[in-house]
């Protein structure tokens, strides 16, 4: 992974912590990121447990420092203790996590596999599970995840491992 | 098992629309990709089917992508990124190699970009162009997975469409 930033941040800080990183050198994109992170969080159809479930998977499978030592504290709310968290990882079959979440994690990793795809087993008890909406609404959000965690480690410049568990609002990248 | 056309990341968004706000957003966002002053059309078309080679995804190659219009792709340059030759290919400058050189090892492991290859495509593109193409690539590589993934839905029958 580059520990050099391949791109470097804008000189004008605005405060928007997506504006402020070298994603901020696209005006022609950055501001739909920044639509697109508020609008996977706050026009949702799943609940912030299970897009915090999806999101986790993700930042560890793309080993992105930052998203990995991110919470949300929007799911913390909706109960996604730093204890449950830690039960999203390779053993997550056997875990305590409710079977929604078990198969949301099986969704995320079907769609991180390389190449992606959906065993016909695993299909059915997704479509049992979930809605056509709420499969939707997951994709989605795996696909704004992936591509933001991608993003950050292609530009390069992660800091080295572990960082503290940062506690965040939605609003850090919104606003 | 049928074997589904649809969806591909080129006509996916109305099978996301379900998801409201969201899909609206990314739908938006890819849109744009197809809009900007940093790379051709048809050099963004040519990282697209080297996503879609490399996920081994026939269907995805085989779609037409609309943004291209009435320009055709031509068939040695084409042919030559769907046999991973772009590097040996006297079709293609030094500047798309570069970039097509990024979007194989983008796909490949994101973290193992070497610095000499995204240095390349930087010294041909400028910085705000290699964060574009970045993107770029994420949002497409997106929509090949998704994609994917829908059609596997829905190629299982008795799915719960509709509901």
């Amino acid at each position: 992974m580059g520990t050099k930033a391949r791109a470097s941040a804008p000189a004008r800080r605005t405060g928007n912590v997506i504006r402020d990183s070298a994603l901020g050198r696209v005006p022609e994109t950055v501001d739909e990121i920044i639509a697109l992170n508020g609008a996977v969080w706050q026009s949702t159809l799943v609940s912030p447990t299970l897009l915090e479930v999806v999101r986790l998977r993700n930042a560890r499978t793309v080993n992105c420092v930052f998203c990995k030592s991110v919470r949300y504290e929007v799911a913390r709310n909706d109960g996604l203790t730093e204890e449950r968290v830690q039960l999203i990882d390779g053993n997550y079959q056997d875990s305590s996590l409710s079977e929604r979440e078990k198969l949301a994690i099986a969704l995320a990793d079907c769609y991180l596999g390389f190449p992606a795809g959906v065993p016909p087993q695993l299909a059915q008890r997704l479509q049992a599970e979930f809605s056509v909406a709420e499969i939707a609404a997951l994709l989605v959000a795996l696909m704004s995840f992936n591509f933001t965690s991608r993003t950050a480690v292609s530009i390069g410049g992660m800091p080295e491992e572990p960082l503290p568990i940062m506690l965040l609002p939605v609003s850090v990248t919104t606003t | 098992m049928p074997v589904l056309t649809s969806p591909t990341s080129l006509d996916l968004d109305a099978r996301l629309a379900g998801a409201g706000g969201p899909a609206e957003s990314f739908k938006r966002l890819s849109a744009s990709l197809w809009q900007q002053r940093y790379l051709s059309t048809e050099l963004l078309e040519l990282c697209r089917l080297t996503l879609a080679r490399l996920h081994r995804d026939e269907v995805e190659i085989a779609a037409v992508n609309p943004h291209l219009g009435a320009r055709a792709l031509p068939v040695a340059r084409r042919a030559a990124v769907l046999s991973g030759n772009s590097f040996r290919s006297t079709e293609f400058t030094p500047a798309e190699k570069a970039v097509l050189a990024f979007t194989e090892c983008y796909a490949l492991d994101a973290q193992s970009i070497a610095d000499e290859v995204a240095e390349e495509a930087k010294a041909h593109l400028g910085e705000s162009g290699l964060v574009f193409l970045i993107e770029a690539l994420g949002c497409l590589d997106a929509r090949i997975r998704a994609a994917r993934c829908l059609r596997d839905l829905s190629a299982v029958a008795g799915g719960r469409h509709g509901h």
